[in-house]
């Protein structure tokens, strides 16, 4: 039967480096970023960002290959954008009416090393970053990265409580995990069906088939 | 109004930002950090949760470099809670409001406008209230609930351990075993 080089232990190490505590639980990395939209375009942005980004955000929901480049990403879990132009109010002493710029929440939830996780930003999503970050106060082009990472610093605010429902678990071993799993759906339906050397040349097909899921 | 784009496949962003009572922020802080040296999470107790997290914002980032016309400030600290998690908002609010009712009371109770019943529908409709939409919400599973993926992630590390102990079997002891570890839904 074929040999197998599952050698990766399922509780993968700890990866996860480069921020506070308290943005971490497990493998998992919160990163919270808000940003202050310009009132004018400017060289970076043809078209102030309060027009421009609900816009991106209504085209980039709608066209699948601009989310595709995101999903090159592999160790994000979830990550959003929200403009914020007004926030809710609830009574004094809270100030009530519009914020004076709007703001751009960023939250992702990735694993591996804040550094790396911007440099692949930068890298990967050169365009679509200035796209986001273009019309935001102080945005400094994604690369070079030394200037963006000192932008994102300035601006991130550290979590109070991080969860994570699957801590030991990276993005990449939970994508695998579910394409194993529906793999093995079928083998499992079908096994016991099977004479045994049908079962044994099931088996090898379905080890090749999910070998980088292992 | 609540937006589509909060939804991806079947998971849900959701944002509330909230107005910290002034005076009251550092007992909020103070509480939500210790939250992990307390014990499991209380998020844990919503089980339809990905990922989710609290954060205090003291107020928004001015630098002189930038050129801003005017500074901007916020008019006190605000909590922001979002959370990735699986379904529909009503019916994930009413749970939060059952399950995390005690805590809720520490939580959004140093907040503004906060209900003084800290559960049900009173605190649904202050979250509610102040949620904020996204514009867009990246998923890389969005059709995998959390059930599932722990799932999933159980299947995998029984896999693995399979193909590295089941090495060498003959066809019939391959199956017999396959089928015991396997079998029956497992």
């Amino acid at each position: 039967l074929a040999r197998v080089s599952a050698t990766t232990t399922p509780a993968a190490p700890i990866t996860a480096t480069g921020t506070a505590s308290r943005n971490v639980d497990g493998q998992a990395i919160a990163i919270t970023v808000f940003s202050t939209i310009r009132p004018l375009r400017n060289l970076l942005a043809p078209i102030p960002g309060r027009a421009f980004l609900p816009l991106l955000f209504a085209v980039t929901r709608r066209v699948a290959p601009l989310t595709a480049t995101l999903r090159q990403l592999s160790f994000i879990h979830f990550a959003r954008w929200a403009v914020i132009t007004k926030l809710p109010y609830n009574g004094p002493p809270q100030r009530q009416g519009r914020l004076r710029y709007p703001h751009m929440y960023f939250e992702s939830n990735f694993n591996g090393g804040w550094e790396e996780y911007i440099d692949a930003f930068s890298h990967i999503l050169t365009r679509g970053m200035t796209a986001f970050w273009g019309s935001s106060y102080g945005f400094p082009k994604p690369l070079p990265t030394a200037p963006f990472k000192k932008y994102i610093q300035d601006n991130e605010t550290e979590a109070d409580h991080y969860y994570s429902a699957y801590p030991d678990a990276t993005s990449t071993m939970i994508q695998r995990a579910l394409v194993l799993d529906d793999k093995l759906a079928a083998l499992k339906r079908d096994a016991g069906a099977m004479q045994p050397d049908a079962f044994a040349a099931a088996y090898r097909r379905f080890l090749t088939d999910v070998q980088h899921c292992l | 109004m609540r937006s589509s784009a909060n939804v991806v496949g079947q998971a849900y962003a959701f944002m509330a930002m909230t107005p910290v009572k002034p005076g009251e922020e550092e007992a909020l802080a103070s509480y939500l950090r210790g939250l992990r040296a307390a014990g499991p999470s209380p998020l844990e107790r919503l089980p339809r949760t990905h990922l989710a997290r609290f954060v205090i914002v003291p107020d928004f980032h001015n630098d002189r470099s930038w050129k801003q016309r005017q500074e901007e400030h916020l008019d006190c600290q605000y909590l922001i809670f979002t959370s990735n998690f699986d379904g529909d908002l009503d019916s994930y609010l009413d749970e939060l409001c059952s399950e995390l009712a005690g805590e809720a009371a520490q939580i959004w109770g140093h907040c503004i406008g906060c209900p003084e019943q800290t559960s049900g529908g009173a605190l649904k409709r202050y979250l509610k209230h102040n949620q904020i939409n996204t514009g867009i919400f990246f998923a890389a599973y969005p059709h995998a609930t959390t059930a599932k993926v722990k799932r999933s992630l159980r299947s995998r590390e029984r896999m693995i351990e399979f193909a590295r102990t089941s090495q060498g079997l003959d066809a019939a002891a391959l199956q017999q075993r396959f089928l015991r570890e396997f079998g029956d839904g497992g």
